[in-house]
């Protein structure tokens, strides 16, 4: 059922890899760099997403919790505590984990589509609105700043590597490890005995439960995977932008954005997520020039992508012939 | 704080809550029919909020029939989304989800037309009554009670229509199982859509007594539905009589716990009780254990 990657889609998938970690030493337009790291982190994040809500089967609609208890975590402690951002990154990886274990706990005892969307995100707004009053800590909505960027280092024979706003190239890097990593594990968990029973729990949590499948184990774990990764990307996030509010790392734009961009890539696909992620992040870029009316169009997008190409963008691929081997793992979705 | 102000606070709070009823029946209406969260039932309220504003703010038209006009012209524009987003939907796979997706398309459209036609600006309307109740030290605007008024008239008529009408039993025949209705002659698809629009029209009902309070915006639909939706799971998804139990339930706990804390913990107050309640009895007050 899983063969994602044929001989030929492999080596497609490492020439794209190629181009990826090739192109800052040939492209050096910050804003082009830039564009690129905000695609990667939001491919990552509609990869952890869609693992949870694709191939789990658990629709949650609140995962920008993770990605703003991330941000804001790793963001307060380094800031409050001198601690270098190196080592509170992957702790707040782990707190959102935690956090993801939280919310799985209501929703392990729910089966129906709509309450789960509504527990996941009631659980996100409660974190928006417990950071947006706690205003001593976290300065609210006027925004927490003097964030300390990554520390520099010095690699022997490179030079020295400097995290800064006008160097970009160290962030793309970082980036781009954060953003494969994320892919690999996803990879990896969808194509192991792990990622046969999340698919199994989706098509038929009787079915599974009575192979012996531990629903709440499995459970647990698609949501503490999915939740570390969006922490992490958060945490760089935080890093990365220095400066967040509730409303930008926590507001309901950004998980519409990521549900977005899955959907028109393709849900419970592996590339679909990827693809979305960038066509969406530059697309949007390029419809700047036409200000307040892009929301609008993406809106309509999601209305049109879900009425008339449920399998995404990748399905699209698909017709290109199996010979690119993506997408080929997409199929329809059972309830 | 002395008693009169707590009674005060609770007062308000249940006015405020017979707007989540309202807001939450029209919710759990369409839930009940379709088995669909509609993720757009705040894009309605904010449509009829804006209705009411250009007709009685800005035209000068009676406050009733403005609201009439509100409620008759979301409903059209409801059922139009339904016939072209959720009918379809529904006949395939997936809909739980797909549904949610399109409908939170809907909503984000809705929203940014919203601000491109008319702006971002707070639009105030003025009070359709003016004065105030006061009955010694107690003192509360005409306008709440209007507003507490009309809800308490437009829930009992909608109990009646549902309890009473042909029209009525055609509703709960499809909210209890569709294909059975159909085979006894209900146009199941009618009703859906009918329902619909009734749902959205509950909406325009309270953006049109709640405009006065609050100014109209584009984004005004978003605590309301939110809110909506904690009423919603109190009162058991699909229930009317527990989405009205549920909104003054609500509206009371809010008031009593705003007056211990402070107002901004109003949103996690709410949220707190739906993900407790979700916790303790997920089909909630009068939801039916589903498995």
């Amino acid at each position: 059922m899983f063969a994602p990657l044929a001989p030929q889609g492999r080596l497609a998938v490492a020439a794209l890899v190629a181009i990826l970690l090739v192109l800052p030493l040939v492209w050096h337009d910050t804003y082009v760099l830039h564009l690129i790291i905000l695609s990667m982190i939001f491919a990552a994040f509609a990869v952890a997403w869609n693992f949870t809500t694709g191939y789990a089967g658990l629709k949650t609609f609140g995962h920008h919790a993770f990605f703003g208890i991330g941000a804001y975590f790793s963001a307060l402690i380094s800031k409050n505590f001198d601690i270098s951002p190196w080592l509170t990154t992957p702790v707040a990886g782990l707190v959102a984990a935690c956090a993801g274990l939280v919310v799985a706990l209501p929703v392990l005892r729910i089966r129906s589509v709509p309450h789960v969307a509504m527990v996941t995100l009631g659980f996100a707004e409660i974190v928006r609105v417990l950071l947006t009053v706690f205003r001593e800590t976290t300065r609210g909505e006027m925004g927490l700043w003097g964030i300390p960027a990554y520390d520099g280092f010095t690699i022997p024979g490179l030079g020295e590597v400097v995290f800064n706003a006008a160097e970009k190239v160290p962030y793309y890097y970082l980036a781009a490890l954060l953003f494969l990593g994320s892919v690999y594990a996803v990879v990896r968990m969808v194509k192991s005995p792990i990622g046969l029973a999340l698919v199994a729990i989706r098509d038929s949590q009787d079915a599974a439960e009575s192979l012996g499948i531990n629903l709440t184990r499995y459970k647990l774990l698609a949501f503490a995977a999915s939740a570390f990764m969006v922490g992490l990307l958060g945490a760089f996030y935080a890093h990365y932008i220095l400066l967040l509010t509730p409303s930008s790392v926590l507001g309901l734009d950004l998980m519409i954005l990521v549900i977005g961009m899955t959907l028109i890539g393709g849900v419970g696909t592996l590339f679909g997520p990827i693809l979305g992620a960038f066509v969406m992040t530059i697309g949007v870029e390029a419809m700047r020039g036409i200000g307040e009316y892009r929301m609008l169009i993406y809106g309509a997008l999601i209305v049109v992508v879900v009425m008339f190409m449920p399998r995404g963008l990748v399905a699209m691929l698909d017709g290109l012939g199996p010979r690119f081997g993506f997408g080929r793992q997409a199929r329809p979705q059972a309830e | 704080m002395t008693f009169t102000l707590f009674l005060e606070q609770v007062v308000n709070g249940i006015i405020l809550g017979s707007m989540y009823a309202i807001m939450g029946a029209g919710l759990a209406l369409i839930y009940g029919t379709m088995r669909i969260l509609n993720f757009a039932h705040g894009e309605f309220y904010m449509l009829g909020g804006f209705f009411v504003f250009f007709l009685f703010a800005q035209q000068n038209i009676h406050p009733v029939l403005a609201i009439i006009i509100a409620v008759i012209g979301v409903a059209l524009i409801a059922a139009l989304v339904q016939r072209m987003t959720v009918s379809v939907l529904l006949k395939r796979e997936g809909w739980a989800f797909s549904t949610i997706a399109a409908t939170l398309g809907v909503s984000i459209f809705l929203q940014n037309l919203a601000l491109a036609l008319w702006g971002e600006r707070f639009q105030s309307v003025p009070y359709f009554v003016e004065g105030l109740l006061q009955v010694g030290q107690f003192r509360l605007p005409w306008q709440r009670v209007l507003i507490f008024v009309v809800a308490v008239a437009v829930m009992a008529a909608m109990a009646a229509v549902l309890r009473w009408t042909r029209f009525g039993w055609a509703v709960r025949a499809t909210a209890q199982d569709a294909e059975a209705a159909a085979v006894v002659g209900v146009p199941a698809a009618r009703i859906h859509t009918i329902t619909f629009a009734l749902g959205a029209g509950l909406a325009a009902v309270a953006a049109g007594l709640l405009a006065p309070v609050f100014a109209v915006n584009p984004w005004m639909g978003l605590p309301l539905i939110i809110k909506a939706f904690v009423v919603v799971v109190l009162g058991g998804l699909g229930s009317f009589p527990g989405a009205i139990v549920g909104g003054f339930l609500l509206g009371i706990v809010e008031a009593v716990g705003i007056t211990l804390t402070s107002s901004e913990w109003r949103d996690v107050i709410a949220f707190g009780m739906m993900i407790l309640f979700l916790w303790v009895r997920p089909w909630g007050l009068f939801g039916v254990k589903e498995r």
